[in-house]
């Protein structure tokens, strides 16, 4: 525990740099040189190596030919910022926006025509248009769950590569859609989870990974609420005008209701199909899969889940437990994440920091990266679409991490245990949950 | 982009290759319980009444889970409602059996445009086999939506008379229909696939190849020809490889992932340096990730010769893909004059992974010499490897400089408390800084790591006769923490003499590191120098120290950092230590602390700094001060601060009380 609090001691450097003590500064010791010297003596390089830009030709100034074209699909808050992260990139073109609210196609074209010095920036109410369009290379998704994962494989089938936020899917059958979609079209996929481009997650699994932390048994996700959201139908309202917003693209591939604008928080509407979403899918598809990742089950997903208390547990074929609890963490920002083994644990969080059983473990953690930017996966997207290499987060990856989470929700529902067949793709001997697994898309659409 | 995990990759490669996934399952026989009976009793009077349209929508909807063959015919009614029929269709795809299938086929000759759509497209994923009759009749539709719908659909459901059906409209088609036809084909072959019938589904997949359709569709078809044929695929592998079409080569590249077998291995790794150089570095990985054992040779020639950008891809794959055997070249080029190379290679030494590569790394380390020897003491220290531990000793004694410190740097990373004694003695020999600096850094972490255990080792350091390598020994004894490395360093800190040592040791204390802050030892030090310290500078630094240990102690209630605060009320007399004690006491809802922040507002240096926390603190409804009290900050925040939204947001909060 001691331990723990060190690693969060705020550092006292500043506080010796007083009037009265100007002879205290040359050989400054310090809580964060002691920590520095303790966990990183030595260059260490515990992190995977990544191919050197020079291999990828963005070395300064890029080529025409190795200039990404992008368009973006909904940009809300979320979408906003991590345009932003695309907008920093030096081979990224920005030329388009598709979104079925006016005020964000305008938002989203003023600001691109800002930095770019012109009004080239097309926008459209209805993304298929943006998708014609042949020039563009890849996507940024960012509308509602409710449009992600359809959107993505509209997006893969018109010829683009895609970056999905989360989460990506809505259900069971339309995760393994989308990991053959992309499949089946040679497109590069990331989801959005950048948590597995920050240090201090990956460094985590990597420990994991490694066997470091000896026998994996325990994997602790933090889900951020267990409790099932259902979108239904509202009173209706008088339906705007459809420049200003759509609502018939809004709805997408959901079931038909009359407008209300309560809907349009497209940030809960139709989460997990609407009946068994989320928190667990919001925080699952992070902390979820970084667990899934950690376990090195980008492939599979857990067999067993049942809600226990406050808590659901779930577990791998491998007979590694995976939790997902609220409560109990050490208080490293959101998401947190433990894995533990039979020699050690570790816990990370968004603050950046790492807390584990012993110092030694930590021995290489890096630089500290708090505030989960999304700047490390948006480069790792792009690079991919380059090498055309599998992205950090591809669709197999999203793909079974949401399993994991729609698995997770469909036993909350149920309110029971439930088992589940990762080959077949099924729940065993058990028709309810089974029925589950999907739901009818509202014409005209279709996976 | 990240060279991948390549277990991880061996088991994705095998499911990019597994028969396609049958997104639906046949339908079981119903099994539904009782408790979905009487569910199912429920939704279907709700359906039957004249409720509002938003309660039949989800009954519709829980029908999916718990309806059975008994609902559909209430579902089916539904399916030319213009507002329900999507809702009428989550509950229809689910329900086993074949009314669900026969409802659905009955409605294809009820509704048109859309609707007429959405009920083929759950035809389609119910997969029934029963309405391809239905289906290719409706490859004709004049509404290009529908005979789009219709071709996926008998895409989904398979086979060799939608085949023929699908393959026959697509090379007779209109553009407009393309789209639709050629996916179609490709998900009929996938089906064709997944049932081990390769030949087909290569017949199905070049046929789209050749047609007129779109160039992803092309992309898609090409894919698929090649994973269909399998080793007879690989010539059509490397014409993608090789052509000027961007695209083409895009999936030949993702293509060269997936296409198992060794003959696939061979064909890239052999051709790899006939393809142009730019293009190689891209070849390599997508060879590295079919981690196939066979293409190590390729890999380890890459790293040691051709373009820069070759090497580095190489030697960045070697780290996941090498084994014992790689060891050499990465040695080498370790010591290469290129940096980046250098870097990488020492990297990849790090990283690669068995027990045999640790086994053979130890092995060199006895007999290296020079700038070998440096590397794999780096590299043996980075790896944690506790049998090097002897070697790197000696190895602090070593004539080469880079050897020396490479071997403390090692030492200070994995070594106890017994490699205190060699490092002490080298530090007192040391009149190098540079050697000095890393031995420091080097006790500082072994310390930190042993605790209170290391303090006997360290003891000979207080006595020397250099300042620098006293003040070392203040910083290793802090690191190690405890009673008695407190008692030295205290001891230092007031004792007559060496004026700068006697500063450095109360800046130790003042940031005193070990069990931090849980440590209350620190406690007394810190405030008999905040009292009576020989210099202001003495004062001021353990009376920060204080309150950060203060603020940073979880284990002090909120009583007892209120005490504690208290305590050194009457020595606080700077704004910068006012303000630190604000931020101590901005989180504890105590009304003597209310009060004192009201104090503090009074004091022109730090009022805005009392005012904003004062805010914070009363203007929490939850904060567990009662009204009057939180009124009474909020007010006296409003009067002293200058800064007017700060004043705007205290009276709307105290009016809010």
């Amino acid at each position: 525990m001691q331990y723990q609090n060190a690693l969060k001691a705020k550092t006292a450097h500043g506080l010796a740099s007083t009037s009265h003590s100007p002879a205290l500064e040359s050989r400054a010791f310090s809580r964060r040189r002691f920590l520095r010297a303790t966990l990183q003596a030595g260059a260490i390089l515990a992190l995977p190596q990544i191919v050197p830009g020079a291999v990828l030709g963005k070395n300064g100034a890029v080529a025409p030919s190795e200039r990404i074209v992008l368009g973006a699909i909904g940009i809300g808050n979320r979408g906003s910022y991590v345009l932003g992260c695309f907008l920093e990139e030096p081979d990224v073109q920005f030329v388009a926006i598709a979104d079925v609210k006016a005020g964000r196609r305008k938002a989203v074209k003023d600001r691109a025509d800002a930095k770019y010095g012109n009004q080239d920036c097309q926008t459209y109410r209805d993304l298929r248009e943006l998708l014609a369009r042949q020039d563009i290379d890849a996507v940024l998704i960012a509308t509602g769950p409710n449009w992600h994962g359809l959107a993505s494989m509209l997006s893969a089938n018109a010829g683009k590569d895609v970056y999905c936020e989360k989460p990506c899917t809505k259900n069971i059958v339309e995760s393994l859609a989308l990991a053959q979609t992309f499949r089946r079209t040679g497109r590069v996929f990331q989801a959005g989870t950048q948590r597995r481009s920050l240090p201090n997650f990956a460094f985590a699994v990597d420990l994991a990974q490694r066997g470091k932390l000896g026998r994996l048994h325990t994997l602790h996700a933090h889900p951020g609420g267990l409790d099932p959201k259902t979108s239904g139908w509202a009173e209706p309202q008088t339906v705007p005008d459809k420049d200003d917003v759509d609502w018939d693209l809004y709805l997408g591939p959901a079931a038909y209701r009359p407008f209300n604008k309560g809907f349009l928080d497209g940030f809960n509407f139709e989460k997990g199909g609407g009946l068994t979403g989320g928190g667990c899918l919001e925080w699952g598809s992070h902390c979820v899969d970084l667990c899934q990742w950690a376990n090195s089950a980008d492939h599979t997903a857990p067999v067993e889940y049942e809600p226990k208390g406050k808590e659901l547990h779930a577990v791998y074929a491998n007979g590694v437990r995976l939790v997902l609890r609220n409560d109990g963490w050490i208080g490293l920002g959101s998401c947190p994440v433990r894995f533990e083994g039979d020699k050690g644990w570790i816990e990370t969080g968004d603050d950046g920091e790492i807390a584990a059983s012993s110092p030694a473990l930590l021995t290489g953690k890096g630089a500290k990266v708090s505030g989960y930017p999304a700047n490390f996966h948006v480069r790792d997207f792009l690079d991919c679409v380059k090498t055309r290499a599998h992205t950090r987060a591809d669709a197999d990856a999203a793909c079974w991490a949401h399993i994991a989470c729609h698995a997770a929700n469909i036993s909350l529902f149920l309110n029971r245990q439930v088992k589940y067949d990762p080959v077949k793709n099924e729940f065993i001997g058990d028709e309810a949950a089974n029925r589950l697994r999907s739901e009818a898309l509202r014409e005209p659409w279709r996976i | 982009m990240t060279i991948r995990n390549f277990f991880t990759t061996a088991l994705l490669a095998a499911a990019l290759t597994a028969p396609v996934l049958n997104l639906q399952s046949a339908p079981a026989a119903t099994n539904l319980t009782e408790e979905s009976r009487r569910k199912e009793a429920e939704m279907l009077a709700v359906l039957r009444s004249d409720k509002p349209l938003g309660e039949k929508a989800i009954a519709c909807k829980m029908l999916a889970v718990f309806g059975s063959r008994d609902a559909v015919p209430d579902l089916a009614a539904l399916l030319t409602n213009e507002q329900l029929s999507s809702w009428a269709r989550i509950g229809l795809e689910a329900i086993p059996g074949a009314e669900a299938d026969r409802a659905l086929r009955q409605a294809l000759g009820q509704v048109n445009g859309r609707l007429l759509v959405g009920v083929i497209n759950s035809i389609g994923v119910r997969r029934d086999v029963g309405a391809i009759s239905d289906l290719i009749e409706r490859l004709h539709a004049a509404d290009d939506e529908v005979a789009a719908a219709a071709a996926v659909a008998l895409g989904r459901i398979g086979g060799e008379r939608a085949a023929q059906a699908l393959t026959r409209n697509l090379t007779q088609g209109t553009p407009s229909r393309m789209p639709g036809l050629a996916e179609g084909c490709i998900r009929c072959a996938e089906g064709f696939l997944a049932d081990k019938q390769a030949a087909p589904a290569a017949r199905l997949y070049e046929t789209v190849r050749l047609a007129a359709v779109p160039k992803q569709k092309q992309l898609e078809a090409t894919r698929g020809v090649i994973l269909a044929r399998g080793d007879a695929g690989i010539p059509l592998l490397m014409e993608q490889l090789k052509s000027a079409d961007l695209e083409l080569l895009a999936i030949g590249l993702r293509t060269a992932r997936e296409l198992p077998g060794r003959k696939a291995t061979e064909a890239l790794a052999g051709g790899l340096r006939a393809f142009a150089p730019e293009r190689q570095p891209r070849v390599l990985l997508a060879l590295a990730d079919r981690n196939d054992a066979a293409a190590l040779p390729t890999i380890v020639e890459a790293a040691r010769t051709g373009s820069e950008e070759l090497r580095l891809v190489a030697i960045n794959v070697l780290e996941r893909q090498g084994d014992v055997s790689v060891i050499p070249t990465l040695l080498e080029t370790a010591g290469d004059q290129n940096t980046k190379l250098a870097q990488a290679a020492q990297a990849s030494l790090v990283r690669l992974p068995g027990e045999r590569v640790e086994a053979d790394l130890l092995n060199r380390l006895q007999s290296a010499q020079g700038k070998t020897r440096e590397v794999l003491i780096r590299v043996a220290g980075q790896r944690q490897m506790g049998a090097a531990i002897p070697l790197m000793v000696s190895a602090t004694e070593a004539e080469e400089a880079g050897v020396r410190g490479a071997a403390v740097q090692a030492v200070g990373l994995i070594g106890g408390v017994a490699q205190l004694e060699p490092l002490v003695q080298r530090m007192q020999k040391t009149t190098v800084a540079a050697e000095r600096d890393d031995l420091e850094t080097a006790l500082i972490a072994i310390s930190g790591r042993t605790g209170a255990a290391s303090v006997p080792a360290l003891l000979p350091l207080v006595h020397n006769g250099q300042e620098s390598v006293r003040v070392a020994a203040l910083h290793a004894l802090a690191a190690a923490g405890g009673p008695e490395a407190l008692k030295v360093i205290n001891a230092t800190a007031v004792a007559e003499g060496d004026d700068a040592l006697r500063d450095e040791a109360v800046r130790t204390l003042a940031t005193w590191p070990n069990t931090w802050p849980e440590d209350g030892a620190i406690v007394e030090p810190l405030l008999a120098l905040a009292r009576g310290g020989a210099k202001t500078s003495h004062q001021v630094l353990a009376l920060r120290g204080y309150l950060q240990y203060v603020q940073g102690n979880r284990n002090l209630g909120q009583p007892n950092k209120i005490a504690a605060v208290r305590e050194v009320l009457p020595l606080i007399k700077r704004p910068d230590e006012k303000r630190l004690v604000i931020s101590v006491v901005d989180s504890l809802a105590d009304p003597a602390v209310v009060d004192l922040l009201v104090e503090f507002g009074g004091d022109a240096a730090v009022k805005e700094d009392a005012c904003a926390a004062l805010v914070k603190l009363c203007g929490r409804k939850n904060s567990g001060l009662d009204a009057a009290v939180r009124r009474k900050g909020l007010e006296a925040a409003a009067e002293k601060t200058g800064n007017e939204d700060l004043r705007k947001r205290a009276r709307s909060q105290a009016a809010e009380i």
